[in-house]
């Protein structure tokens, strides 16, 4: 070795990581950008429900000049607001509950045991990804008319966890089908079958994936609005996508409440997204170093 | 504790034969290493072992009792993965207890047996760690642990060491030799690693093909290989080849060099052989050939030397007191009882060692 050669010496040298000026410019600017884009309206939204009519005209950005307090307070207090949000509520759960029950349960199968057809019966599922449910509202209507399902819950949940099925399947699938083979070889030598692996083995292990279908399955069915639009009748039944459409009727020109009352169903998504990120992270770490 | 027996078994995938008529006995409490190189077949003859591959053909039995068609857990086995396979969201004694919970056994059974094997692997202070904070050797020991707990007939290890770093892998070999000592079950161990092999086992078995090629102690492969594969698959560095044709009863290789050796029966002349020396006989000094060093490796004690033998790169192991550089010329002998010579088309031995 010569001597004229520089010691690299890791404790001195300037860390490896540290991304020069235009980068970090470039990445803040960037990042910005595509917060704002996601901040702005909500906030924008937020604020809207504490000005008067007036002022969200003249000034629809700005913070309001005298908060209006009793804009959310009237929410809060009204019946409406809470039978509308329990509505959601119960029909996102019985969504979320279903599908994540029936497409587990599916892709586990799909993904451990061979059988005849279960290529064909694995794409028929899949063919459910091509159609949106409104494309099939009119036979839906029929087949739930024909089910006496018409103006109940279930007329709404169950056609809800249908369509979820062929997305949620394959992400249960490939994430299934992606855990270490020697996994279940060591578990079927331990004396567990199908079953008790899938309970003890392969459930605790998809936190990750359990969170990410119940977050995609919950958002889709808080924000439905075509089919209890179509299924259901009965104003008590109404989720609050139908609760704001009857709101604007009844207070075709008050935007500002309008704004008020979106802000406060955000909520609970909002809410439930924060919970199950936490999981979403955990699962991707915890998975990544071995 | 029992034996186990391979009578013919053969496994197909649709028309292509991996395993073709294994013929195996292992006895009480023996330690036999299967070592081939990859795709060989070892590692689905372990697979049926355990019931984890259906077999094609032949009989498994496991102490004196057909075991085909049972499944892993009755056929009471225990297997240690090479990715270990630990259960992740479980910890060291959930891992080592989840079989006896599944066959039922009484939470003071359970807690008596974890406790004893956690003893016997020095896991105790590890007990309610998750597998993702334990080292590389530690997971190895939980995943033996999970063997032993179940005090099984029959013990499988699917490369149990490759994972792990050179100098773990060495005191690892170390325990579980001294586990097998204190346990004595019937073990089979599947490595491609000969090293391992010969290390751990009472009896080593070479595959190639899915067919065995020789099995015997591990001193008896390496002193009397069947063929050309066994002799080329077990010694490191391997044995040096070279093409030749009998001629008077010694072999003359194409490059011009003769070696002489003891034959086991008589060869006519013009016969085409194989001969096979290792680095480790050769006697350096004044010999019969001599040749230019090409290039020099120290390893400390000895000295791998390549060595330009007439056109042919030969390894020659000396000892580190000489130094010897690139460059130079070196002569050599190969001693007439360590000079092997192998049929050229069917592979099989030819010379009398």
């Amino acid at each position: 070795m010569t001597d004229s050669a520089a010691p690299i010496d890791a404790a001195t040298a300037p860390s490896g990581r540290a991304e020069r000026l235009p980068t970090r410019v470039y990445l803040y600017v960037s990042l910005t950008i595509l917060a704002a884009i996601i901040v702005i309206p909500l906030l924008t939204t937020a604020l809207g429900g504490f000005k008067t009519l007036g002022e969200l005209r003249g000034n629809p950005f700005g913070l309001p000049s005298q908060w209006q307090w009793s804009n959310y307070g009237d929410i809060l207090f009204s019946q409406r607001y809470w039978l509308q949000m329990g509505n959601s509520l119960l029909i996102a759960g019985l969504t979320v509950f279903l599908t994540l029950a029936f497409s587990a349960m599916a892709a586990f199968t799909f993904a451990h045991v061979k059988f005849f057809g279960s290529g064909f019966l694995l794409n028929y599922f899949l063919i459910g990804l091509m159609f949106p449910a409104a494309t099939a509202i009119l036979p839906l209507f029929i087949r739930i008319r024909d089910l006496g399902l018409l103006d109940t819950y279930w007329g709404v949940v169950l056609p809800q966890v249908a369509f979820g099925l062929g997305m949620s399947i394959l992400l249960f699938r490939n994430f299934f089908r992606n855990l270490p083979s020697e996994l279940f070889d060591a578990a079927f030598v331990d004396g567990a079958g199908y079953i008790r692996f899938f309970w003890r083995i392969t459930l605790p292990l998809s936190r990750p994936i359990i969170a990410t279908v119940g977050i995609i399955s919950f958002v889709g069915s808080w924000n439905s609005y075509i089919l209890p639009l179509i299924m259901l009748n009965s104003e008590s039944k109404y989720p609050w996508p139908l609760g704001i459409m009857v709101y604007r009727g009844e207070f075709s020109t008050d935007w500002q409440l309008i704004l008020a009352f979106i802000t406060l169903t955000i909520l609970p998504t909002v809410i439930v997204f924060f919970a199950a990120q936490k999981h979403i992270i955990a699962g991707l770490t915890a998975g990544a170093v071995k | 504790m029992s034996g186990l027996e391979l009578r013919n078994i053969a496994k197909n995938y649709g028309a292509v034969s991996v395993i073709k008529g294994i013929n195996l006995t292992v006895a009480d409490g023996e330690f036999v290493a299967l070592v081939g190189p990859s795709g060989c077949g070892k590692s689905t003859i372990l697979r049926m072992v355990a019931g984890l591959e259906d077999i094609t053909d032949g009989d498994i039995l496991i102490g004196e009792k057909v075991v085909n068609e049972l499944t892993p857990r009755e056929r009471n086995i225990a297997m240690v993965f090479q990715s270990y396979a630990l259960y992740p969201h479980m910890t060291v004694y959930q891992n080592m207890a989840f079989n006896l919970e599944l066959s039922g056994k009484s939470k003071a059974e359970i807690e008596t047996r974890v406790q004893e094997a956690a003893r016997m692997l020095e896991l105790e202070p590890l007990l309610d760690r998750k597998p993702s904070q334990l080292s590389g050797g530690q997971r190895q020991r939980v995943a033996m642990g999970r063997a032993v707990v179940r005090a099984p007939a029959v013990f499988l290890f699917d490369e149990p060491l490759s994972n792990l770093d050179a100098k773990l892998r060495v005191q690892m070999r170390g325990e579980i030799k001294a586990l097998h000592k204190k346990v004595g079950v019937t073990s089979i161990y599947v490595t491609h690693d000969q090293v391992e092999a010969m290390t751990l086992a009472d009896r080593v078995v070479v595959l190639n093909r899915g067919v065995i090629q020789q099995e015997g102690s591990p001193m008896e492969l390496y002193r009397r290989p069947a063929n050309l594969f066994v002799a080329g698959f077990i010694g490191s560095p391997a044995m040096n080849f070279f093409e030749a044709t009998i001629a008077g009863g010694a072999a003359q290789a194409t490059n011009g060099l003769r070696f002489p050796f003891v034959a086991e029966r008589q060869l006519v002349d013009g016969h085409k052989v194989v001969v096979g020396v290792r680095p480790e006989h050769f006697a350096s000094g004044d010999g019969a050939m001599e040749g230019e060093v090409t290039f020099v490796e120290p390893t400390g004690g000895q000295t791998f030397v390549t060595l330009d033998l007439a056109g042919h790169q030969t390894m020659v192991l000396v000892s580190s007191d000489e130094d010897i550089f690139a460059g130079n010329r070196l002569s050599v002998s190969a001693p007439l009882e360590r000079t092997y010579v192998f049929d050229a088309e069917t592979g099989v031995r030819l010379s009398a060692n």
